[in-house]
């Protein structure tokens, strides 16, 4: 078995989603799945219920009218946004743990998933244009393969980190020479036999290599760039640090202007405090 | 006591056991300022290079270099600094692989530092900046050490 197909099974033996998540996740694939259904679905889990309550009146995703059951938060914030939150909190904990082997500490990896998630819907509003409604739980579980890899398989960046730096290569392609894969498309791969659905798999798997995409996508590109605003914050930065590469493409595509750029990294230092809060304090 | 600098944050100490840190300094520029005459220390953490109305009030001045740096100076100089006596290390600064000049922050930063020393005719005394790395600084505020980590590694500045 080659090191990559050996990671791919560990990975795929060891992680898994939180029970009352996946229910909501076969609920919502049923094609009669209706809203009131949903919320008491959700209800029944006290965990999830806190989860979904707390975005629904956060500033970040709420309003100024608070709701205090599920069925309000799935009128005020729709189906679609709902189920988004659903599978945020559903993964979050994996970005909750240590990333001993990513120089990274506990709490630290969800600190920078936040900040990409935050920094991908601001940067929508930034450039007036409507960000589809995966973009947020996109961006926050990029780097679901980084736990896996780091937490879970005990992967050693070190020496990943040291052949990127004397190559001059992007470190997810280090990974690949390292492993036999980088942790965008292990974490693909596990979300999509979790059976998260694929424009969301998708964003996470060509985050790092948006031009390798077969199709533009608008989601792509906003948590592309958001990845990069968020590494260069250092929210949450593990060894591998900045050693990407942003695609001068979508950079073109969005049509992005530094100041743009800059008005989205002053603004997420704001929100990422609150939401980090809300996925941090409840445990699935 | 360690005193930890966030993203956007300041701080100044004259407590000979003070130890001021501030991580993760991405495409930011982290400046540490040391008196030794006076005994003072300050270490600050900028996101931004500028303010874009910098007389107007600011929410957060040390977000950007050409607010909390002065800032950060007045504070150290109200405490007994001088601007003679103040020995000035700069950190971080550090940009993406290949992104282009215009969205490249970190020297950005680094350039609004400069121009701003320029201006007031004062000079960095060391400076570890650039380059692809995360970095974390420590200052010490009894001997003005300056200590960087990065990926594991320590070096002195």
């Amino acid at each position: 078995m080659s090191r990559r197909e050996d990671i791919i099974e560990k990975a795929s033996a060891i992680a898994h989603m939180p029970m009352p998540v996946q229910k909501v996740l076969a609920y919502i694939g049923n094609p009669d799945a209706d809203l009131r259904q949903l919320a008491k679905i959700i209800a029944y889990d006290p965990g999830l219920t806190v989860n979904v309550l707390r975005m629904a009146n956060s500033s970040f995703f709420g309003g100024a009218n608070k709701v205090s059951t599920v069925k309000e938060a799935l009128t005020r914030l729709g189906l679609n946004r709902v189920y988004q939150l659903v599978i945020a909190s559903g993964v979050a904990p994996f970005a909750r743990y240590e990333i001993k082997g990513y120089g990274l500490r506990p709490g630290e990896l969800l600190e920078h998933s936040v900040a990409v998630a935050a920094a991908s819907e601001t940067l929508a509003r930034e450039l007036e244009i409507t960000a589809p409604p995966h973009t947020f739980t996109a961006g926050l579980l990029v780097n679901i393969g980084k736990t896996v890899m780091g937490s879970f398989l005990e992967v050693d960046a070190a020496p990943i980190l040291t052949l990127a730096h004397e190559r001059h290569i992007p470190f997810e392609q280090a990974e690949e020479l390292v492993l036999g894969i980088n942790h965008a498309e292990l974490g693909a791969i596990l979300l999509e036999r979790w059976g998260i659905p694929t424009p969301i798999v998708n964003v996470v798997r060509y985050r790092l290599r948006p031009d390798d995409c077969p199709e533009p996508d608008i989601a792509l590109d906003l948590v592309h760039v958001g990845d990069v605003i968020a590494k260069m914050t250092g929210i949450g930065m593990g060894i591998d640090g900045m050693q990407y590469v942003p695609s001068e493409a979508v950079f073109a595509r969005l049509d992005l202007t530094p100041q743009q750029m800059e008005n989205v990294m002053a603004a997420i230092m704001e929100q990422i405090a609150e939401v980090r809060d809300i996925l941090m304090d409840n445990t699935l | 006591m360690e005193i930890v600098v966030s993203i956007s944050d300041m701080k100044v100490t004259s407590r000979a056991k003070d130890v001021i840190v501030t991580h993760a300094l991405g495409s930011c520029l982290g400046l540490a300022a040391y008196d030794p005459v006076a005994g003072v220390a300050g270490l600050i953490h900028c996101l931004l290079p500028l303010a874009r109305d910098s007389k107007a009030p600011q929410k957060n001045p040390a977000m950007y270099v050409n607010t909390g740096v002065p800032q950060m100076m007045r504070a150290m100089f109200g405490r007994g600094a001088t601007r003679e006596n103040l020995i000035l290390k700069a950190a971080g600064c550090g940009r993406m692989m290949h992104i282009s000049n215009q969205f490249d922050t970190g020297a950005n930063n680094f350039a609004a530092l400069q121009k701003l020393l320029q201006v007031n005719e004062m000079h960095l005394s060391a400076e570890d900046v650039g380059g692809t790395i995360p970095r974390t600084m420590r200052l010490f505020a009894d001997t003005g050490r300056l200590v960087i980590s990065s990926c594991g590694r320590s070096w002195e500045l």
